[in-house]
Formats: C-alpha cells, sequence, structure tokens
C-alpha cells in the first residue's frame, strides 16, 4: 500500500489549518470506508487527519434539542438511554449499519461525508430533517442534511470544511416511524431501503417524511409521496398509490447488488409495508 | 516517519514505533509476531482479524496503528487461562466441533469475548448478531453458535 502521513490533530483549528497546509490530505473519522478506498488503490492521499481525538466530537447532547457530534460512532447512538425515545428512527437505522465491528468504529459524520446513496443513517436524519453544522476557519454554518449531498461520493463540503454536528429537534409524542432496508444478509449494505415517518392526528395524516436509499445517486427524500400522504385520512387505497409513486419518483441503477426493476419493486413495496406497520395493518 | 504508540496489549504495556499508513493488524502481526489475529479480506467483511479495543470488539485490518495510543487491545494470545490452558471460550469451541480449518475462530472468539463480556446470557438471537461479521467457511456457524451457548453456560457456573 501507498504510504501516507497520519495526523492526530487535538482541536478543529489544528485540523483545519493542517488540512490547509498539507495537499492532497484527507480527513479521516471511523475509516471504515476510507481505509477500504486507500487499500483498494481509488484514493492515494498524501496524508490523513484523523477527526478522533478533537474533544467534542463525539458526544450527544439532549437539551431540547439533539445535538448529536460528528464523531460520534453508530455504536454509541444504539447505546445512548435517551435516544431511543428521543429519536427512535435513527436508532433503528444505527442497528442495522453493517456489523458490530463496524458500527463500534463507525461514526455519524463518516456516514454521511461519504456521501454513499445507501447510507443507512443518512436516510433517517433526512426524514428527522436534521441540520448539519459544518465548520472552516472562517466560521460556521448550518445546512439542512437535504442539501448536503451532491452526488455519489460527493457532499457540498469545500476542502477547507468539517462536518462537526448534526442537530435535529425531538419528534411529536403522536409521531410514528420505521426502517426498512433490504440486503442479502443482515451486515449487507441496502440494495434498496426506506425510512418513513407519519405524524398522525386520528386516522389523518398531518405530516409525512420519506426517503429511500440506493436507488438515486444521493439518499433522496420522496417529497411526491409525502404530499400524497399529508392532510389525507390513511387507507391501504391510499397506501397503494403512494407505493406505485415511490416506485415511478426514483432513478435506481442495476448493479451486482440488484437490477433497476428489483429496486424500483422494493422501494414501492416498502413504503406501502412501512405505512401498514406504523398503522396497524397486518404485514403486506 | 516512524511514531510512537504506547497501548495495553493482553494487560502488558508495550512501545511500538509505526508509520502512518500502517494498520493494527500490521502492529499485531509484524511488530510483534503476533500471528493469532489472521488477516482475511482486508476490507472490514469476513472478521477474522478481529480483535478487542476498549471493551469493544473491532476490525483491526481497518484500525489505523497510531490511534491505538493509549489503548487497551485484547487479542487471542491474551484470552489463555491460567498455566497456558485455554480460556473456557477457546475449550467450548474445540469441544463443540466450532472449529474447522480455524482461519475465522480467533475473530470469532473474540467477537464472542466482546459479547459476553458486556451480555452473559445472550440469547441464540444476540449470538446471531453478535457474530454478523465474521464469517466462516468450513463449520455453517451452528456448532459456533452451540460452543457459545456452552460457554456462556459454563462462564455462568463458575461466576
Amino acid at each position: 500500500m501507498k504510504r501516507f502521513d497520519y495526523f492526530l490533530p487535538q482541536s478543529l483549528e489544528e485540523a483545519l489549518e493542517l488540512k490547509k497546509k498539507i495537499p492532497n490530505s484527507r480527513f479521516i473519522a471511523g475509516g471504515t470506508d476510507l481505509m477500504v478506498q486507500i487499500r483498494g488503490g481509488e484514493l492515494k492521499p498524501s496524508a490523513l487527519i484523523s477527526l478522533r481525538s478533537i474533544p467534542d466530537l463525539s458526544s450527544i447532547e439532549i437539551n431540547g434539542s439533539i445535538r448529536i457530534g460528528a464523531m460520534t460512532t453508530v455504536t454509541d447512538l444504539i447505546y445512548n438511554p435517551d435516544l431511543e425515545h428521543q429519536a427512535k428512527l435513527l436508532v433503528d437505522a444505527a442497528r442495522r449499519v453493517g456489523s458490530p465491528q463496524i458500527r463500534n468504529v463507525a461514526t455519524v459524520g463518516g456516514n454521511l461525508c461519504n456521501c454513499s446513496p445507501c447510507a443507512d443513517l443518512a436516510l433517517s436524519l433526512l426524514v428527522l430533517e436534521a441540520k448539519a453544522r459544518i465548520q472552516s476557519l472562517s466560521g460556521t454554518q448550518d445546512v439542512p442534511l437535504q442539501k448536503f449531498f451532491e452526488s455519489p461520493g460527493k457532499s457540498c463540503l469545500s476542502p477547507d470544511q468539517i462536518l462537526t454536528d448534526i442537530f435535529i429537534e425531538p419528534v411529536s409524542s403522536n409521531t410514528k416511524s420505521v426502517f426498512l432496508k433490504k440486503g442479502r444478509v443482515k451486515m449487507d449494505l441496502a440494495v434498496a431501503s426506506v425510512a418513513l415517518l407519519l405524524e398522525m392526528e386520528g386516522e389523518i395524516c398531518r405530516k409525512a417524511r420519506v426517503a429511500a436509499g440506493s436507488v438515486a445517486p444521493v439518499p433522496l427524500r420522496l417529497q411526491k409521496v409525502e404530499v400524497l400522504l399529508e392532510g389525507q385520512a390513511l387507507s391501504p387505497e391510499l397506501a397503494d398509490l403512494a407505493q406505485r409513486m415511490a416506485s415511478e419518483s426514483v432513478a435506481p441503477i442495476s448493479d451486482i447488488r440488484g437490477t433497476e426493476e428489483y429496486r424500483r419493486q422494493i422501494v414501492g413495496v416498502y413504503v406501502k409495508r412501512g405505512l401498514a406497520q406504523i398503522l396497524g395493518w397486518g404485514l403486506v | 516517519m516512524k511514531k510512537e504508540i504506547l497501548f495495553s496489549l493482553n494487560g502488558i504495556e508495550v512501545s511500538v514505533f509505526v508509520l502512518g499508513h500502517e494498520r493494527l493488524i500490521d502492529v499485531l502481526r509484524k511488530h510483534l509476531s503476533l500471528t493469532g489475529t489472521k488477516e482475511g479480506c482486508g476490507q472490514g467483511e469476513c472478521g477474522a482479524c478481529t480483535v478487542i479495543v476498549d471493551g469493544r470488539a473491532v476490525n483491526s485490518c481497518l484500525y489505523p496503528a497510531l490511534e491505538i495510543s493509549g489503548k487497551s487491545v485484547l487479542t487471542i494470545e491474551g484470552l489463555q487461562g491460567p498455566e497456558h490452558r485455554l480460556s473456557v471460550l477457546q475449550q467450548a469451541f474445540v469441544d463443540c466441533g466450532a472449529i474447522q480449518c480455524g482461519y475465522c475462530t480467533p475473530g470469532m472468539i473474540l467477537s464472542v469475548k466482546a459479547l459476553l463480556d458486556s451480555n452473559p446470557k445472550p440469547t441464540e438471537e444476540e449470538i446471531r448478531e453478535a457474530l454478523q461479521g465474521n464469517l466462516c467457511r468450513c463449520t455453517g456457524y451452528v456448532q459456533i453458535i452451540t460452543a457459545v451457548k456452552q460457554a456462556a453456560r459454563h462462564l455462568l457456573e463458575l461466576s
């Protein structure tokens, strides 16, 4: 493997200064994807700048809104005693990321910055309408997560920026959610996946948020499906319509894990199944 | 340029000089000649390289060596019981025929060790989940699951 230098800055400023100083350097979070890409020769950085030693980047704070440091591991999401109640969807998705060994090291920020269309955490965070806090030497800005993903492997971050935190608002008590993922075995990357969140008032859906993974160049909000459901009494007929609309509003590719047609089919079925699970209609 | 890392390895403080691109598995196998930890895929898929870092199972093939400074690492070599006898967990794998070629075994055992340390009475579902990241091409997993149940039982009897 090509040699590279490795730095462990102790502060964000130090990390950003190093990045500016060393041409062709990369930030590394958990490294579970980056290390594979480097070994495979897809990436040839001159140096890695680790974000693991920077204090505060790996903590979760729940104080009205929820702040999740970008270096929080997937396992820490799962075992946080409060997150299960405040953002169940995120914890459900976290449980479906990779293997225990991967979850113990992989981070929230890494999962997002990797910008994979199949990122499990990205889907649930899109549906929870998360904001990403981005820092550079010139200041801080918050970006809605929906604007964070640009194309496969490419986020809106410029080389001199670091994703430091994710912010989400706690969901209201009449909100229910579900995360569904299709893989051949449990630790697989998603062939297709769906995150669904509904805020209900009796039979009427007040708010619907739907996102799908592995079916477009980026993790995708299905806003047409959301509009279809909002303000309506949810019925099996409407769920059939949502299923068709979901299948039609994605743009999957065929690859080693599944065909375009199969992915469309799965996304549609999962939207309908998610609605059925949330509304207690039994198995679809 | 080589940098020094200091960490606890199987309960003993060690110091190693490593290069930036080296990984934990390189430190174990190349620098310290601890060849119990195996490298399978080198991509975090097979789990043959699993070791425990600060109580959690990780793939040592994906773990940058320089990140290990100040941490506590447990490998298969650190598991043996008194007078070089096998640990309860290792003995259960032997007794249940949970080993054929043996290449996946150190990783399997470390994943199970991490599980049983945090959850001494796992259900079969929890055992299967803890072993999601460990592939075995010989045994078909049935004997491995049996071995974990037996080990959990014996460890509870001993405690």
